[in-house]
């Protein structure tokens, strides 16, 4: 009983954090896959320009808050501008087009962002200080404010696109986009407007999450691979199934560290991937004939 | 026939004018050297520290007359932090662009992988940085120098500081790959053979974004002090997870002497207040070697030397084996390097012990006080650097295991 809440408890705690936040980065990642049948390899950097954006406004604001809502705007309009000048030529072409061309986006915004900001790690202090007993420890009040802030956010994309109308034609333009052209659709402005909020999405998981991990250019490749996973894991283009994954990694990677050797927890989250793809090849939430 | 003859006679004259002005202009000749760091990544500062450091000693140098008459040229390359591609910069340099000294790399793991292209091509090998232990002892050659000082040095200068001052019982907590291991297992040798009690221990991977999985254990095992073998940003990191959580100030915290660089400091001074580090070399040790090359290394670069500045030190001690040595024969200069001291280093007069190569280094400790590496200690070179172990383990039998105390 000791075990469990002094040892597994907070473990499952870490690991319940570690996946909203991954679950944020994830969720952008699904939308766009879906939208564009490429995996976005830019989207990592849009995830580092937002927590550079956020120190710019930072520095002008003194704000964090401020902050949370310009940088992933003017992410969002950095992404709105990369679609149209350079995704969009690409669309009617094979998937291995767009994909090599966000290769080359996130070099380029990668390397932008050192020129601008330097190679030195920066630290954004979180806004919210102090700490809760909890579970036999002292828990950081802003860790439990990312939990909190970061399960709203994703219960209300959930909402967006499951309620809304403008959820429900981004969702029919992942299903047939042609046939959405058809009905009247403005299919061009949904594509630009769904990276854009995808960008916006990457770069508040960015900020967010910059009190707690650093800045610094290379921010965004480190975490993209798990991202990746998550997708996979989720089923391709499936936004409850990205949810689900972001938690069953973000969770197994904290308790699996309990007992195994670190090197070992990586080859392991792989393992997890592997064996549910072995058993559901199209991941937790993949469906026949989507995205294939 | 004679508009032939005119033509033959200009293509002629086309193609040895041409020739003679692609012929190259005889200048002075050029010696080239590799500069092997982290240009991107965990290890990006030390990189960049490593070329600022090789950079000021190849404008001293070449200012002097150069090395044997030739002007010294660096050819820059990063190591990605990994072994694969260092190893594949490594012999581009060496095979493509004739290196006759190679500087890095930055990591424990891609140094070594580096050293086996060193001793296959006889090319010297200087590692500024990197500090595993089996560099100078199971992976040694003869073209390999240091004046890093590796695990072990490092374990005999802060162990008795720790045991002493500190407190007794404490917990290891490392990054999971060679230069971390080395630490770990170097520490906890010295910890227990002094009387000390290692209550834990624990290893993160490299680039590891959230260590709060680890705080668990570290909680669990209630020790006195923590002791942290990390680099770069897995450092910088982990002390703001560590301070988030309180746990800056409910134990005393020692790192290793690579654990941040004194850039990285007045950005975290807040977690680590009071956190004591080893460093070879801080701008604010009064030492008056240290201040004398601070001030050169100010005035060329705007900025405070650090401990890369050991990086300077390779060159001056490659180029005045070279001058002895009146050649750049590899085995030549590295018989000069043996045993070879020198005025002037970064921290003063350095010698290289001539069975393992290694820079006899004083240890140096320092408190972090309000963003500023502070000295509060200094333990001699010749009681840290241990009897040379060419080719054996120095902590052969060693286990990870906690032993308990009654």
């Amino acid at each position: 009983m000791e075990y469990l809440t002094a040892v597994l408890l907070p473990q499952l705690l870490h690991g319940l954090v570690f996946g909203a936040a991954l679950g944020l980065l994830a969720l952008g990642l699904t939308v766009i896959f879906g939208l564009l049948g490429v995996m976005n390899f830019a989207h990592g950097e849009l995830y580092m320009l937002g927590a550079y954006a956020g120190i710019a406004v930072i520095g002008v604001t003194h704000s964090f808050w401020v902050a949370l809502i310009l940088a992933p705007l003017l992410v969002g309009a950095l992404g709105a501008l990369t679609e149209v000048a350079t995704l969009r030529p690409l669309y009617r072409r094979q998937p291995l087009y767009g994909l090599i061309l966000t290769f080359g986006l996130a070099l380029v915004f990668r390397e932008g962002a050192r020129q601008v900001w330097g190679g030195d790690m920066r630290r954004i202090l979180p806004p919210i200080t102090g700490s809760t007993p909890l579970l036999g420890m002292t828990y950081p009040n802003y860790r439990l404010f990312l939990l909190a802030i970061a399960s709203v956010l994703l219960v209300a994309i959930w909402l967006f696109f499951t309620k809304t109308r403008a959820g429900v034609v981004v969702r029919a333009a992942v299903q047939d986009a042609e046939m959405l052209d058809g009905l009247g659709v403005n299919v061009p402005r949904v594509f630009t407007l769904t990276f854009a909020g995808s960008a916006a999405l990457a770069a508040l998981a960015g900020l967010l999450l910059a009190p707690v991990f650093t800045v610094y250019p290379q921010m965004g490749v480190e975490m993209i691979l798990l991202a990746f996973i998550v997708v996979i894991l989720g089923g391709m283009g499936s936004l409850g199934g990205s949810v689900v994954a972001a938690f069953v990694i973000g969770i197994a990677q904290s308790l699996l560290t309990l007992w195994m050797n670190p090197q070992r927890v990586a080859i392991a989250i792989f393992g997890i991937m592997i064996l549910v793809l072995i058993i559901r090849p199209r991941g937790f939430f993949g469906r026949e004939g989507v995205l294939e | 026939m004679r508009f032939k003859s005119l033509l033959a006679l200009i293509l002629a004259g086309a193609v040895i004018g041409g020739t003679t002005a692609l012929a190259p202009a005889q200048g002075p000749k050029v010696v080239k050297i590799g500069d092997l760091g982290s240009k991107v990544g965990v290890f990006e500062g030390y990189g960049k520290y490593q070329s600022m450091a090789i950079q000021l000693a190849v404008e001293e140098l070449n200012a002097r007359g150069g090395v044997l008459g030739h002007t010294i040229e660096v050819i820059v390359e990063d190591d990605d932090t990994k072994p694969a591609p260092s190893v594949r910069k490594a012999e581009k340099l060496i095979l493509q662009d004739d290196v006759k000294l190679l500087v890095g790399a930055v990591s424990s793991g891609a140094t070594m992988a580096v050293m086996d292209v060193t001793k296959k091509h006889k090319v010297i090998h200087w590692n500024a940085v990197s500090c595993a232990e089996f560099m100078r002892t199971t992976k040694f050659h003869k073209y390999y120098f240091s004046n890093q000082p590796d695990s072990r040095m490092q374990a005999n200068g802060l162990a008795k500081y720790i045991l002493d001052k500190m407190g007794k019982r404490v917990y290891i907590f490392y990054t999971d790959y060679a230069m971390g291991q080395s630490d770990g297992r170097q520490f906890k040798t010295a910890i227990e053979k002094l009387g000390g009690e290692v209550v834990g221990v624990a290893g993160a991977p490299l680039d590891t974004k959230d260590f709060s999985p680890w705080f668990g254990d570290i909680n669990a095992k209630n020790p006195e002090v923590v002791f942290l073998a990390f680099a770069g940003t897995d450092s910088l990191r982990l002390m703001t997870q560590l301070h988030s959580f309180g746990m800056t100030k409910k134990y005393r915290l020692a790192g290793i002497d690579c654990f941040l660089l004194q850039q990285d400091l007045p950005a975290i001074a807040e977690p680590m207040e009071g956190f004591v580090q080893l460093a070879h070399f801080s701008a604010y040790n009064p030492d008056k070697n240290m201040q004398a090359f601070n001030a050169r290394f100010k005035k060329r670069f705007g900025v405070d030397a650090n401990i890369m500045a050991g990086a300077y030190d390779g060159l001056m001690f490659w180029a005045t084996a070279v001058e002895k040595a009146k050649s750049f024969d590899p085995d030549k200069v590295a018989g000069a390097m043996e045993g070879m001291c020198l005025d002037g280093t970064h921290v003063g007069r350095q010698c290289i012990r001539k069975e393992d190569h290694q820079v006899v280094m004083d240890m140096h400790l320092y408190q972090v006080r309000g963003g500023k590496n502070i000295p509060i200690a200094v333990v001699a070179g010749s009681d840290t650097i241990g009897e040379p172990m060419v080719g054996r383990d120095p902590v052969e039998g060693f286990t990870w295991e906690i032993k308990k105390k009654n």
